[in-house]
């Protein structure tokens, strides 16, 4: 029990000393968020400059404000509904403009995500090789036509692995919204993806 | 439980978020249908399928945008914080009013005699002087004080990229360290002028020095049109060599082997055998087999 509330017990201590205007502190609390922050910005938009812009712009957002930040949820939950809202913006203005960037960024470096099945395929095997391809690129548009907030419900579940419900208190809905969300993407998916499983 | 339920209880089964009765319920429906045990194993793949395109920042991207993050905030909070001479400024304000308002006649007068031309034509309303710093402050016998300041003064200056001035003060914005969004706006809009020289100059230049990532990546896609330029080619290879983020290198490949050389065949066969980052690996051996050449160093 003590182990599991020492972090917590270090967070708020650096919060209030951030509070306080200790900017070691806010260094501190930043290190220990960044690659989260980062890895879900990057793989909401799949664009390495629009991740990096939301992640200056989130902390930015978290030092002007963390004053007015009061416990009432967890820092947690706070950093991320101020991640998800940048990147709905993205996703919005991105929708309208009908752009996705094609290449991502991987452990392995910028892979282009057309290519991205097609690596893992065993060489020389050009109808399988074909095949991949073709599902990389249903994948991208599977994708794209989610809407935001379904596209943003998709990825807290599936790639960050959060549960529903924290998903609902990050972007401001029901459990049951984000629930209904998640059914109609993974619906949009198994249908656009399904001939090639 | 039907098939018709089995079906609509698949998608937040696969995610574990079915309530544990439904979950049991479905379970057993499972055990006991083919067809709705092929379906579950569809969604699976396609889960496995999407797993594969998951995009993860590299791990030194996250320091960098940190460094960037806290460097941004010490100089918004420096700037911000009353320093010494804003201390001083505020003290000696009721002593300054006259001096100052002679001190910013003069400077005025200097500004508009020392600036160029095209500098002095912009179309929009100049902004109010804004005190940038007080220099020195000098009492006389008289009880007189004479205090010398430096100001700024902000203006909006309006043309297209033909015009000199408005190139000129692009190519300054490329070098302006305190803003990387700036710089890269910069960059998007010079790029559109690739002929000139001055501009091709200003994007090396920042390939080559620019700290920010983003930034390097756009003045490449500026360099495009001139991949032929032997002075672009050097850069470019310098980039491939030494530029520590893996989304320059590959586009820095992508320009160079638009034009078949020896030299970039033989920079690409070196970094085959040390370069780090496997898919940069990949596309240094795709390029070279796209170029007839062989893989290996000899």
């Amino acid at each position: 029990m003590g182990a599991k509330l020492a972090p917590r017990l270090d967070e708020h201590e650096l919060i209030r000393a951030v509070q306080h205007g200790d900017q070691d502190a806010f260094e501190a609390l930043v290190r220990s968020y960044d690659q989260t922050v980062l890895g879900l910005a990057m793989n909401l938009l799949r664009s390495p400059e629009d991740a990096r812009d939301v992640y200056q712009e989130a902390f930015l957002r978290v030092y002007k404000n963390i004053h007015s930040f009061r416990f009432d949820c967890s820092f947690h939950t706070w950093l991320y509904r101020i991640v998800t809202n940048l990147c709905f913006d993205y996703l919005r203005k991105r929708k309208i403009r009908k752009e996705e960037p094609a290449v991502v960024e991987t452990g392995d470096g910028p892979l282009d995500r057309t290519y991205a099945v097609e690596e893992e395929r065993p060489a020389g095997d050009p109808e399988r090789r074909y095949q991949n391809h073709q599902l990389s690129q249903r994948i991208g548009r599977a994708l794209e036509d989610l809407t935001p907030r379904e596209r943003m419900v998709f990825e807290l579940r599936h790639y960050q692995g959060m549960r529903l419900r924290t998903i609902g208190e990050i972007l401001g809905t029901s459990e049951e919204a984000a629930k209904n969300c998640l059914f109609r993407a993974t619906q949009k998916m198994r249908a656009v993806l399904g001939e090639f499983v | 439980m039907t098939c018709r339920d089995a079906l609509d209880r698949l998608p937040l089964y696969l995610y574990g978020e079915l309530p544990p009765q439904e979950e049991e319920d479905l379970e057993a429906h499972l055990h006991a249908c083919a067809s709705c045990q092929g379906e579950y194993a569809a969604y699976r793949q396609i889960s496995q399928a999407l797993d594969r395109v998951r995009a993860e920042p590299e791990p030194f991207s996250a320091s960098q945008c940190r460094r960037e993050l806290m460097a941004r905030i010490r100089s918004e909070h420096a700037a911000g914080r009353p320093g010494w001479r804003e201390w001083l400024r505020r003290s000696l304000q009721p002593l300054a009013k006259p001096a100052g308002a002679l001190a910013m006649l003069a400077a005025g007068f200097v500004a508009g005699y020392w600036t160029p031309e095209w500098a002095r034509n912009g179309d929009g309303p100049a902004g109010e002087p804004v005190l940038a710093a007080i220099r020195s402050v000098r009492t006389d016998d008289a009880g007189g004080v004479s205090i010398s300041l430096d100001e700024t003064r902000r203006r909006t200056v309006r043309g297209d990229l033909r015009d000199r001035r408005i190139a000129q003060l692009l190519m300054a914005a490329v070098r302006d360290q305190a803003d990387p969004g700036l710089r890269v706006e910069s960059i998007d809009i010079l790029r559109r002028q690739p002929e000139s020289a001055e501009i091709r100059q200003a994007l090396l230049w920042a390939l080559e020095h620019d700290p920010n990532p983003g930034v390097r990546l756009k003045a490449i896609e500026g360099l495009k049109p001139m991949a032929g330029d032997a002075e672009v080619r050097k850069t470019l290879m310098r980039a491939l060599q030494h530029d520590n983020n893996a989304g320059v290198r590959v586009l820095a490949i992508d320009l160079l082997v638009q034009h078949r050389d020896d030299q970039v065949a033989a920079v690409l066969q070196g970094l085959v055998g040390r370069e780090d980052n496997q898919y940069v690996r990949m596309r240094c051996k795709n390029a070279l087999e796209e170029m007839s050449a062989s893989v290996g160093a000899f």
